[in-house]
């Protein structure tokens, strides 16, 4: 019982963290219907910003996530403002081939800049720390980044539901014309919206730097699962990222205990398929 | 007038000395040899150090270097002058990419020899290129056994196998169980689910089982994953006595700070050329990668002792990447070495004389532990040699075969909340 207690607690808190990371891609899908394909560069570069802060400056990352978060913010912005605005309107390939093309340059920009060396920091607050409960234990970085990533979902939502800039931000996803006629800069609206996708995949990544060593290939997969999640939980739904992306933490996990390590992918793309299959919007989509 | 006629000579004398000084250049003879390793993707950081290896060896052996006593370093390149021209391509770890890109070396850039490449999945389309060619591949350190076990004339690999290490594996756990009193029993594996990780894995369950022990758990993983928790959950359930891991790289790291993070270590973990041997990880890892153990086949420790030629060529490799050789980088200069004295000694850049001499010769390589290498059927190193290491700080400690042992192993490892 108390193995299966701990495979669902990992399960959970690898899906809570995915959540986080796949958030901010839902925003900007769902909003703007522009695939962001460097977003798993994106996380990458917010850790590799966590890392330097804590290799160099002895910043914890209990703290740099807020760095982390404003920097990615602002790259965000940035590529919301030089690139995917200039290709918003033309062929519906273009934002998604544009955005490849940056992930490819960030990519190898870490590559060339930083090495491909893996880096770890060691000696962070969290570091080694786990609660003992009997036979389970939970590693206090993955606890804490968990409760984090649910924080600022929570934190995100209300900005959704509960606040003026949300509302303006839902009026353009549903129609940009139409929420220009009301007064909404929408332009404004797209770039805010990329930087916030932004800015929870770095904080994800500046949390994440206090158990998973920095590598330039690190946000391949972590992209990947996003895309899944997206989808599953429906664009634009931020309760429905949540939903899917623990779903996802929970078949890895029980997959890969209880059928073959191998198969945990499997089961996650199998389930994926199932989702799509019977619901193409998503599980929250609207 | 006269200044104009002094302008005018020295003119012509500017000219004619470019001149034959271009056709000196002209006539400088080059063998182009191609270096195909992952310089991007999850293997990067072991595939560029793979490649400042080879060109390392270039370097010695292309220029005079009296002060190195190694073969070839005290001339200027091979047959009285060539010089080695490495034409370097990138596999990004991908089986497909170094087929085609050793296509792109053979048939386009027309090099004489491909040394490559890192990964065994990648080193297996790329020689089978190089053998339609009937040009000759020199392997450095992709252990799959399977690949010199494929008869193919124009390969030579020179690091030890995984069934090698395998066997070095059980054979050591045996002695830990008598000498220790180990009480090893069971085993487990781990490993990347590719060309490497499921060979070293086949290797290490029949070397286990024909040694007797029980292999109780057995954990294929898919590369990069973003976490190992199921992976390390099995092990734990399982909870076999030692560990054979064969996890290169970013899962290396991963793999330990999972065990940490679920509190769990097996009594003993030996690891298949992975990340365990690069030191920049062990580095990384600081305390945390303490006790683990692995097969070695070089590290600045067993140099200083066994291998005291290294250290002086080792200066020139960590010049280009700021890291010491490690078991793997320095098979790839190495490789390079055995190549340049084989065509000197065949005395022509003739490919089967040249694959003859390689087939034929015992060759002194004082960049490899033991000292010689000697291909036998398949083109496998029969000289190779690997000992078995813990870490401790930093250090790769010689712990098994008991010649070549400086420290009694920490066996059963710390646990982690002891550390």
């Amino acid at each position: 019982m108390s193995t299966f207690v701990q495979v669902m607690l990992d399960g959970l808190l690898a899906g809570m963290l995915y959540a986080l990371v796949a958030a901010g891609l839902s925003l900007i899908w769902g909003v703007m219907d522009v695939i962001n394909f460097a977003h798993g560069e994106f996380l990458m570069v917010a850790m590799y910003l966590s890392y330097w802060l804590g290799f160099l400056a002895h910043v914890d990352p209990i703290v740099s996530w807020v760095a982390s978060g404003a920097f990615v913010f602002i790259l965000g912005a940035l590529t919301y403002r030089f690139i995917v605005s200039r290709c918003i309107g033309k062929a519906a390939m273009a934002p998604l081939l544009a955005t490849f093309g940056l992930s490819m340059f960030l990519k190898n920009f870490c590559l060339n800049r930083f090495s491909p060396n893996f880096r770890i920091l060691q000696t962070t607050v969290l570091e080694g720390k786990k609660i003992i409960l009997g036979d389970i234990v939970i590693g206090l970085p993955q606890l804490v980044t968990g409760l984090f990533s649910l924080a600022i979902l929570f934190a995100l939502y209300f900005l959704m539901k509960k606040t003026r800039l949300g509302w303006a931000i839902q009026a353009t996803a549903m129609d940009r014309e139409a929420a220009e006629l009301m007064g909404i800069n929408t332009d404004r609206i797209y770039l805010l919206v990329f930087g916030l996708g932004g800015a929870c995949v770095g904080i994800a990544g500046g949390l994440l730097t206090s158990y998973l060593a920095v590598h330039p290939e690190v946000g391949a997969l972590f992209g990947l699962i996003a895309f899944l999640i997206v989808a599953m939980g429906g664009f634009g739904s931020i309760p429905g990222a949540l939903a899917a992306a623990i779903l996802i933490g929970l078949v890895e996990a029980l997959a890969g205990f209880y059928i073959a390590p191998v198969f945990k992918y499997v089961a996650v793309f199998a389930m994926y398929l199932a989702v799509i299959m019977i619901r193409p919007k998503g599980l929250f989509g609207w | 007038m006269q200044n104009r006629k002094f302008l005018a000579i020295v003119s012509l004398l500017v000219f004619a000395l470019v001149l034959s000084a271009s056709c000196a250049l002209a006539a400088e003879k080059v063998l182009k040899i191609g270096v195909l390793f992952p310089l991007t993707g999850p293997c990067a950081t072991a595939g560029q150090r793979c490649v400042a290896a080879v060109e390392t060896a270039a370097e010695v052996i292309n220029n005079k270097h009296p002060e190195l006593d190694v073969p070839l370093a005290k001339q200027e390149g091979i047959l009285k002058g060539t010089k080695i021209q490495l034409v370097v391509a990138d596999t990004q770890g991908k089986p497909d990419v170094a087929k085609s890109e050793a296509e792109r070396l053979v048939n386009q850039e027309g090099v004489y020899t491909i040394i490559g490449s890192y990964n065994s999945s990648a080193s297996k389309p790329a020689s089978a290129v190089t053998e339609r060619s009937k040009k000759i591949f020199m392997c450095g350190c992709s252990s799959s056994a399977a690949l010199t076990d494929r008869g193919f004339n124009y390969f030579f690999r020179l690091a030890p196998t995984d069934k090698t290490e395998s066997h070095e594996f059980v054979e050591y756990i045996g002695w830990l169980n008598k000498n220790q009193k180990a009480g090893i029993k069971t085993i487990g594996l781990i490993y990347e689910n590719t060309e490497f990780g499921k060979h070293a894995a086949d290797e290490g369950k029949a070397a286990a089982k024909a040694a007797g022990f029980e292999v109780v758990v057995d954990v294929p993983f898919n590369p990069g994953a973003t976490n190992l928790n199921s992976e390390v959950q099995t092990l734990k359930a399982k909870n076999p006595d030692a560990v054979f891991g064969a996890c290169l790289g970013g899962d290396y790291t991963l793999w330990v700070r999972t065990m940490k993070q679920m509190n769990w270590l097996p009594k003993v973990a030996l690891n298949y050329c992975t990340g365990y041997q690069d030191p920049k990880i062990a580095q990384q890892l600081a305390a945390d990668g303490n006790f683990f153990m692995g097969g070695t086949g070089y590290s600045p420790e067993i140099g200083a002792k066994y291998m005291k030629k290294v250290a002086a060529v080792e200066k020139i490799y960590t010049k280009k990447v700021g890291v010491p050789f490690d078991s793997d980088s320095i098979q790839e200069a190495v490789a390079l070495f055995i190549l340049a004295q084989a065509i000197e000694k065949a005395g022509t850049l003739d490919v089967e004389k040249v694959a003859d001499v390689l087939r034929t010769t015992t060759f002194d390589s004082p960049l490899s532990l033991g000292g010689k290498v000697a291909f036998g059927p398949g083109g496998q190193n029969m000289k190779a040699t690997s000992i078995i290491t813990q870490l401790h700080d930093g250090k790769y400690m010689p712990v098994y075969p008991t010649s070549y042992a400086e420290i009694k192993a920490t066996v059963p490892m710390t646990p982690w909340d002891k550390r």
